[in-house]
């Protein structure tokens, strides 16, 4: 009886040859998991994809380079309009004290020759 | 109801009596006939906003900058209208007339007036003085090639436009020009 168990036992348990079928879908898979090693079923969904993590990085980026350019070219402009005042104040004065002199000329004449000019302080 | 009388006429009457007021600030054409004529044109419009920018460029530790930032305190408006002609009258007295006309108005007061006939050159000084402190100025230059108006409107402190002599060429006129109250005035 135990004999018999011993010899069906070892038929059934003997080596047998893979077919060719399981050979091929064996290196199929092997070679699919080498050409995509990061797709570890672990890592999926638990971070955003990386071309998502750029996209909002490079926007964020874009937009505190288009916040600095506006701040600067405003402060130039203000700049400009400042020095563009300045340049009109000193201008007027110029011309004010021009004529001013044009006034004394013609005060300090009068005191020299009467006769050719006549003002009044 | 008595109280808002009252408060009904002084809302009435307030329009009235700021419109009576003496306005230091003159209304200047535009001249753009003048303009095209003349060989050079200065045309100055500063109100309160740009002479305030104006004066945080100015730098206060440069001599005719610090004279300049002492000037502007207290003044509203600098209007200049200046123009120069390659030909004598190239201008007409009626342009010169509608400026006059309105120094004219109460308040204004002329204080230089100088007529020559050796240059032909004919110099205006006119001020408005409230609360004895001049609160506007004005000065028509008639020279046979050249026109100019200046407006300067705002608290003109006369002591200030002193210190300008020696800067920008301002020469030394001795002009017994109204003091200005001791309150006002910074030594």
């Amino acid at each position: 009886m135990s004999e018999d168990l011993e010899s069906r036992l070892r038929a059934a348990l003997r080596p047998v040859a893979p077919g060719d079928e399981f050979t091929q879908k064996l290196i199929a898979r092997v070679a699919a998991d080498r050409r995509s090693p990061s797709k570890a079923p672990s890592a999926r969904g638990r971070s955003p994809k990386p071309t998502t993590w750029w996209l909002s990085a490079s926007m964020a980026a874009s937009l505190l380079v288009a916040a600095g350019i506006q701040h600067q070219v405003q402060e130039r402009r203000e700049r400009e309009r400042g020095l563009e005042a300045r340049r009109e104040v000193i201008e007027a004065l110029r011309v004010t004290s021009q004529k001013l002199e044009l006034a004394y000329e013609a005060i300090k004449s009068q005191s020299s020759s009467p006769a050719d000019d006549a003002s009044g302080v | 109801m008595r109280s808002c009388s009252l408060r009904l006429l002084f809302a009435l009457l307030t329009p009235a009596l700021a419109w009576a007021a003496p306005n230091p600030r003159l209304v200047l054409p535009e001249f753009s006939a003048l303009a095209q004529k003349a060989t050079e044109s200065v045309t100055i419009t500063l109100d309160a906003a740009l002479l305030a920018m104006a004066g945080r460029f100015l730098d206060g530790s440069d001599p005719q900058d610090a004279a300049t930032k002492e000037i502007l305190k207290g003044l509203q408006g600098i209007y200049v209208r200046s123009y120069t002609f390659d030909r004598d009258s190239g201008y007409q007295q009626a342009d010169i007339d509608a400026v006059r006309n309105q120094l004219a108005a109460p308040g204004w007061s002329r204080l230089v007036e100088t007529r020559s006939r050796k240059s032909q050159a004919n110099v205006d000084i006119y001020i408005m003085v409230a609360n004895n402190q001049a609160t506007g100025l004005a000065l028509i230059a008639s020279e046979p090639r050249q026109f100019t108006i200046v407006n300067i409107v705002g608290a003109i402190d006369l002591d200030k436009l002193h210190k300008l002599e020696g800067q920008f060429g301002v020469p030394k006129l001795d002009l017994d020009l109204p003091k200005a109250p001791p309150s006002n005035t910074k030594k």
